[in-house]
This record gives structure tokens, C-alpha cells and sequence, in this order.
């Protein structure tokens, strides 16, 4: 086993910069899972739209109804009136409505005069349709009691909408799933898993195999009396060995932030397939690190693979965004079975057969993906090899 | 002198053909990949009416006012002046459920001693569908109390103006370009490629240091100063970013269609400036570090990180460090280059831009610095 020997000495000579890319990666996969927050998963109580209320006008009555009304209904968010700081927290997303009442508002709403509040918002959100209805509705309501009843106190006139507009809606929850946000979360983190993953592997495995590929190392090998099989055989088992360790390093965090979770089926089954899609990340780093001989730039091919991948399989933006015809490109790497079968097993309620079936199916095709690259990477080591005995 | 030595770098980047190839396309075809992903997400905020379902029992017959309501908000509504906001279908309790659990509708309307709403997962458009149920129950409260305090008004046309709604609002748009968070992926895209410069920065240093590469060896005792040499190698690694940099940037503009805002001149600036920082930033590394794979380990984790915390693999990452670790946005320059573009794109002055200009200055102004200190007056008893 003297090739499976040296591929760990270098592994241990190159440990620093093997490092470096294991504890980026898993900060990396760490934050993301903690901050990420999916914009098509919204909650009950939190669906509440960030908003931000700035008054010009006195501080009458009617407008403190109409804030106290707002914050009810939104998250009122204390941001300083200062263009460049509402352009930045409306940009993000932090905020997505900012109302500004003008000077005089309350004076001529009062009068019957037509005045208008002023809105900053996403355009064509769906929360702005929410915002504008809610301020419309307080408004309206205001109007009505103002034109229909005369000498109302603003005082009364608050009152009197504070108590219509505290009739709410009966809602019942039909079968909900109570730890559903919760896997969803969980789910975050085996998606970015797959970043993180694949390019630790392309980088490390990288750092290794340029070594072996050394023209004049490799020259030394072809003259020693190892077969290549053998050689390659070794070299496999070496990878494979580094990608396992690699594994179990990064799903530490998991036991750690979910604790006995991961020991239910869920969990397992999460383990399970982060553990399969090493297999093709691993093949697919393995043909990279054959093909690309500079060092410097297989930083480069890292990234278009890992973060390419990524991108279009649905790791950073929600599937649910990604077009029918992307998808389909998609389906083409690993990432997306992966991805999909992540997907199914946050979101049953129950595991039923047809679910198995398909992640089953997705497993599949990984372990194919995989054996495809081992071949085709065989292939062009094969043809390298033949290539220098008979020739130069 | 200056002029053959700067032609002959030029050479040899350029003729580091696998080098050349990456950098130059890694960028593009991650900026395809950003541009597929990116394609729908715009839309998906966009307003769809919302599929519902109503329980069409003898209480919701009873509950004529509430139906003219509905109808007067569905899609098939006649009214052509007000889009329909709801999907309607009329449905029994049984079917009602079912929908629900196929997903086919966000929530049904029951009347069963009041209007009541069931639903299976909570999210915006259930939020819309219970907000205007109780819109419906509040202004018949409205009417009740108008009633109680003037009989007279139900004569005087307050069901015209229960009708006649009236907007309050009125929209202001934020500043010259639409919030559009899909352009900071770009945006992180270039300050990244700016910072691959960084491998030119590392090779050509690594050129020049004798006891790192037998070129390093020859150019030492060649009658020239060392400082001429690391100004020229330095000077034609920029020049090949720059080229890079720009024809990402054409490629960005030209057939993504991606807005960059008109300041054409600080744009460009901005890439200068950047790719200045990222070319000066590799010298930097490969001259504190010896040790070759640890060089790029160290360049290649550094400028992940950096671009990370800029946003480029989660948009909202820039934000979340812009407001609990503001210097940590200051201390990165990915995250600076990637604000240079967003506030020539996003705000109205241009003071913000100036502020990361600067501040990329300092950076670059150091990262020279150290490399001149560590490079100059090397001597070798032997190699």
C-alpha cells in the first residue's frame, strides 16, 4: 500500500492548506444555515411586513391611531430618516415599506381636503398590496366616520376605528405540521452542505493529485513495478478515505446545532444522502484534479463547478425561483439529486412509499454520476500513461 | 529598458495559457450560471391572484352582502376596473379540506356562526385572505355604529361611500434604480474576479524571488534594480486583469443586460481601483509567504471568505454585516469594490462611492508596502 501511504503523507505535508479550506468551508456552511432566511417561507405570526413610519406632520391623534394601528398589524422598525440608511434597508430587504406623512396631513384629512401619506416600497410586492390596504383601510374608515358624523373629536373618532378594527377573523389550522420550520431550517444546512462539501473536495483532492501528476513523478511511477491498476486502485482508496473524513468533519456541526434530531429517521435520512453525494463531489474533484495542471488555477475551476452548481440546483436560490427549463439543465449534475432529495425529506409529513422511491431514485443516479467521472477520469489517466511509454 | 522588460512579463502571463483560460472565463460562466438562476427570481415577488375556496353552505347563502363582496373581488368578476385578487371556487366542506391538503388553494372561507377561515400553512397570501375577511366584518361594525349616532346618513349616500374607496397613498419611487437585490450577485462577481488578480500578483512575485524560481535567479543578477523589476511585473499583471476585467464587464452589460447605473467613468475606475487592490493583494501574500501551497491556500481562503461576506453566495450577507459588524465591510475589499458598483447604481450622490475608493487606496497603498519592505535587499549566500 505504498501508494495509499504517500497520498497521506502529502495530505499531511499540505495539512495547513487543507485546513484552511475545511474551516473557511465550514464557517461558511455554519452562518448560512443560521441567517438564511427563504423568502417564499413565511410564517403566520411572522408574515408581518417590515415597515417604517416617519411622521412630519404634529403629533396628533389621528396619526398616533394610525401608528399604534400599523404596529399591530407590522413590524415597525425604528430606522433614522436618512435617505442613504431607508435606501440601504429597503434594497436588502430589511424593510420593504416606508411610510412618510406630510406636513399638514391631519389638518387637511380632518377638513375632507384630499392629501395623500406617502409610500416607499419593493415594487410589486406582494406585502406592499398587504401595507397599502391596511393604511387604506384605516383611512377609509376615518373618512367615512368624518363625513357621516359630524363635530367627532379626533379622540372619538380613534376610538370608534380602534373598536371596528378589532374584529378579526376566526382561523382555524387544518392538519398543520408543527415542526415544520424547524426540518426546513435543518434542511438549510445539508443544502449548503453541498457548497461547502464539493469545494473542499476539488480543492483538497486538487492539492494532492498535482503532485502525483508531476511529469517527472509520474514518469518515476510508470517505471516502478506497481500495475496502474494497482496504482489507481490505491489512489481511489485514498480518496475516498480523505472524502469520508472530509464528511465527517463537516456534518459535526449538525450534531451539535440538532442534537438527538439527527439520530430520527429524518436526521439518518439526511446523513444518508449528504454521505452519497460525497461519492460523485468526490469523482467529479478527482477528474478535475486530472484535467487542470496549474495550481493556481484550479481555484478557479473550483469555483465554477462548486458555485455553478450550486446556483442553479436551488442550494442559494429557492427552487421554487428557478425556472421548469433550468431545472432541467440542472438535473444534469449532482447538486440538483442531492438538493431534491433534501427537499423531500424536510417536507413529509410522514415517509410514504413513493417518497422512498424517489430519493431512492435520486441516490441512484449520484452513485451513477459518480461512476461515470471515475470512468472518464480512468479513461484519460489510461490514455496519459500509454501515451508517455510509447511516445516522449 | 522599462518598455522590453514589461513586454517580456506581458509574455509570459499571457502564455500561462491555462491560467489565462480560467481566470478570464471562470467569471463569465459563473455569471451565465447567476443569470439562469437569477431569470424568475425578479417575477417571483410579483402579484398572482390568490386561489381560495368557499364553503357554499344554507349560513353563506344567508350572507348576502358578504357574497356581493366576494364576487366583487373574484378574477371572473365583471367590474373591469378593479383587477380580481382571488380565485374563487365553490366547494363543500369535504372538497374544501382535500384542496387544502393538495395544495391547490392557500385557504377556504366556512361560515359556521361567523366567517371563518381555514388554512394549512401560514404565509403572505393567507395573511391577505384573513385580512380581508376582517375587513369585511369591520366596516359592517363601522356601518352599525354610524347608524347608532346618525339614522339619517343611510339616506344621505353612506353605502356610496362605504363603496367609494378612496387612496391615500401615493408612491414615491427610493432613488434613481429600482431596489433590484438580483445585481449585487454581479456586482460580487467582478469584486471577485478583481481579487483573482491576486494569482498574477502571486506568480509574478514568485518570478522574481531567486529562491523560488530559477527565472527569479536570472532576473537577480541582471544589472537592473529590483524595484524597476517589481513595478514592471506588477504593472503587467494589471494590464492583463484589467483586459480581463473589462471584457467580463462587457460581457456583463452587453449581452446579460445587467445595469451598472450611466457613471461610466467611475465604472471603470472602480475596475481600476480593484484590480489594482487585487494584483497588489496576491504580491502581498506570495511575499509573506514561502511556502508555495500554502500561498494559494491562503489567497484562494482569504478571497472566498471575503467575497462570502460581501454576499456572494447570500444577498442579505452585505446587510447583515453592514449593520451588526460595520468594520468588517470596511476591512474587505470585495465588499468594497461590490459597493463602489452599488452606490453608482443605487444612490443619488456619490459621496459613499468616494469613501470606498479611498478606503480601497489605503488598502492598495499597504499591500504595496509590505511587499517593497519584505522584497527589497534580499541577499542570498547561496541557492
Amino acid at each position: 500500500m505504498q501508494v495509499y501511504k504517500a497520498f497521506f503523507k502529502i495530505i499531511q505535508k499540505n495539512i495547513l492548506q487543507i485546513l484552511i479550506y475545511i474551516v473557511i468551508f465550514l464557517f461558511f456552511v455554519v452562518l448560512m444555515a443560521n441567517t438564511y432566511t427563504d423568502p417564499t417561507n413565511m410564517d403566520f405570526k411572522e408574515s408581518k411586513v417590515n415597515t417604517v413610519f416617519i411622521n412630519h406632520d404634529e403629533d396628533s391623534k389621528l396619526l398616533e391611531g394610525l401608528k399604534e394601528y400599523i404596529s399591530h398589524n407590522a413590524n415597525l422598525i425604528d430606522i433614522p430618516d436618512d435617505i442613504q440608511k431607508l435606501q440601504d434597508a429597503l434594497y436588502f430587504r430589511e424593510v420593504e415599506y416606508i411610510v412618510k406623512v406630510p406636513k399638514g396631513f391631519t389638518e387637511a384629512f380632518m377638513k375632507g381636503e384630499e392629501i395623500r401619506i406617502e409610500k416607499t416600497i419593493v415594487p410589486d410586492s406582494a406585502s406592499s398590496v398587504y401595507m397599502d390596504n391596511l393604511i387604506n383601510k384605516y383611512l377609509n374608515t376615518a373618512r367615512l366616520y368624518i363625513s357621516s358624523i359630524e363635530n367627532l373629536s379626533q379622540q372619538q373618532l380613534v376610538n370608534y376605528i380602534g373598536e371596528d378594527l378589532s374584529h378579526e377573523t376566526e382561523v382555524l389550522l387544518f392538519n398543520p405540521d408543527p415542526e415544520k420550520g424547524k426540518n426546513i431550517r435543518r434542511m438549510y444546512y445539508f443544502n449548503f452542505l453541498a457548497y461547502s462539501l464539493f469545494a473542499i473536495l476539488i480543492l483538497g483532492v486538487s492539492a494532492v493529485m498535482i503532485v502525483f501528476n508531476q511529469p517527472d513523478l509520474r514518469k518515476r511511477h510508470s517505471c516502478s513495478p506497481l500495475k496502474l491498476k494497482n496504482m489507481n486502485f490505491q489512489m481511489i482508496l485514498g480518496n475516498i478515505s480523505f472524502a469520508i473524513l472530509v464528511w465527517l468533519i463537516m456534518i459535526i456541526p449538525s450534531f451539535i446545532m440538532y442534537g438527538d434530531y439527527m439520530f430520527t429517521k429524518k436526521g439518518l435520512l439526511f446523513l444518508l444522502n449528504s454521505i452519497i453525494f460525497t461519492l460523485p463531489a468526490l469523482s467529479i474533484s478527482f477528474l478535475i484534479a486530472n484535467i487542470v495542471k496549474s495550481k493556481n488555477a484550479i481555484s478557479a475551476a473550483s469555483n465554477v463547478v462548486s458555485l455553478g452548481t450550486c446556483f442553479i440546483s436551488g442550494v442559494f436560490v429557492p427552487r421554487d425561483f428557478l425556472g421548469e427549463t433550468l431545472l432541467k439543465f440542472a438535473s444534469f449534475t449532482p447538486t440538483y439529486w442531492y438538493v431534491k432529495s433534501n427537499h423531500i425529506i424536510a417536507n413529509i409529513d410522514r415517509l410514504k412509499e413513493e417518497d422512498i422511491r424517489s430519493i431512492l431514485t435520486s441516490i441512484l443516479i449520484m452513485l451513477i454520476f459518480a461512476l461515470t467521472a471515475l470512468v472518464i477520469t480512468m479513461v484519460i489517466k489510461k490514455q496519459k500513461y500509454t501515451g508517455q511509454v510509447s511516445g516522449s | 529598458m522599462f518598455l522590453h522588460n514589461y513586454i517580456y512579463r506581458l509574455k509570459c502571463i499571457v502564455r500561462d495559457r491555462e491560467l489565462m483560460y480560467w481566470t478570464l472565463f471562470f467569471p463569465i460562466i459563473l455569471a451565465t450560471f447567476f443569470n439562469l438562476a437569477f431569470a424568475n427570481l425578479s417575477e417571483a415577488e410579483k402579484f398572482a391572484p390568490i386561489n381560495i375556496a368557499v364553503v357554499d353552505n344554507k349560513e353563506y347563502q344567508k350572507n348576502a352582502p358578504f357574497q356581493r363582496v366576494l364576487k366583487s373581488l373574484s378574477t371572473t368578476s365583471d367590474d373591469k376596473d378593479e383587477e380580481g385578487i382571488f380565485n374563487i371556487r365553490y366547494t363543500t366542506k369535504e372538497e374544501g379540506d382535500k384542496l387544502l391538503n393538495d395544495k391547490e388553494i392557500e385557504g377556504y372561507i366556512y361560515c359556521d356562526n361567523g366567517i371563518k377561515l381555514v388554512i394549512k400553512e401560514s404565509g403572505l397570501n393567507q395573511t391577505i385572505l384573513k385580512n380581508f375577511i376582517d375587513e369585511f366584518k369591520q366596516t359592517s361594525s363601522t356601518v352599525e355604529t354610524i347608524m347608532e349616532h346618525n339614522p339619517e346618513s343611510m339616506h344621505s349616500g353612506l353605502l356610496d361611500r362605504i363603496g367609494h374607496r378612496t387612496n391615500f397613498l401615493k408612491e414615491v419611487a427610493p432613488s434613481k434604480s429600482s431596489p433590484d437585490t438580483v445585481v449585487n450577485y454581479f456586482y460580487t462577481l467582478i469584486a471577485m474576479a478583481c481579487m483573482y488578480g491576486g494569482f498574477w500578483g502571486l506568480k509574478e512575485v514568485t518570478a522574481i524571488q531567486p529562491n523560488l524560481s530559477p527565472q527569479g535567479a536570472r532576473i537577480n543578477v541582471a544589472p537592473i534594480h529590483r524595484f524597476k523589476v517589481v513595478i514592471v511585473c506588477i504593472l503587467a499583471a494589471i494590464s492583463v486583469q484589467l483586459f480581463e476585467i473589462i471584457l467580463l464587464l462587457a460581457y456583463l452589460t452587453l449581452v446579460l443586460k445587467i445595469s451598472f447605473g450611466n457613471q461610466i467613468g467611475y465604472i471603470i475606475l472602480t475596475c481600476i481601483v480593484g484590480t489594482i487592490t487585487g494584483v497588489t493583494y496576491g504580491a502581498f501574500i506570495s511575499s509573506i509567504i514561502k511556502e508555495e501551497g500554502l500561498k494559494i491556500g491562503a489567497l484562494i481562503g482569504s478571497s472566498m471568505t471575503m467575497s462570502f461576506l460581501a454576499g456572494m453566495m447570500y444577498d442579505k450577507m452585505k446587510y447583515i454585516i453592514s449593520t451588526r459588524a460595520p468594520i468588517l465591510g470596511y476591512v474587505n475589499p470585495v465588499n468594497l469594490i461590490t459597493d463602489c458598483f452599488y452606490s453608482l447604481y443605487y444612490y443619488d450622490t456619490n459621496s459613499r462611492f468616494f469613501t470606498n475608493i479611498v478606503i480601497l487606496c489605503v488598502f492598495i497603498a499597504i499591500f504595496s508596502l509590505c511587499t517593497y519592505l519584505v522584497l527589497r535587499r534580499q541577499r542570498y549566500a547561496s541557492l
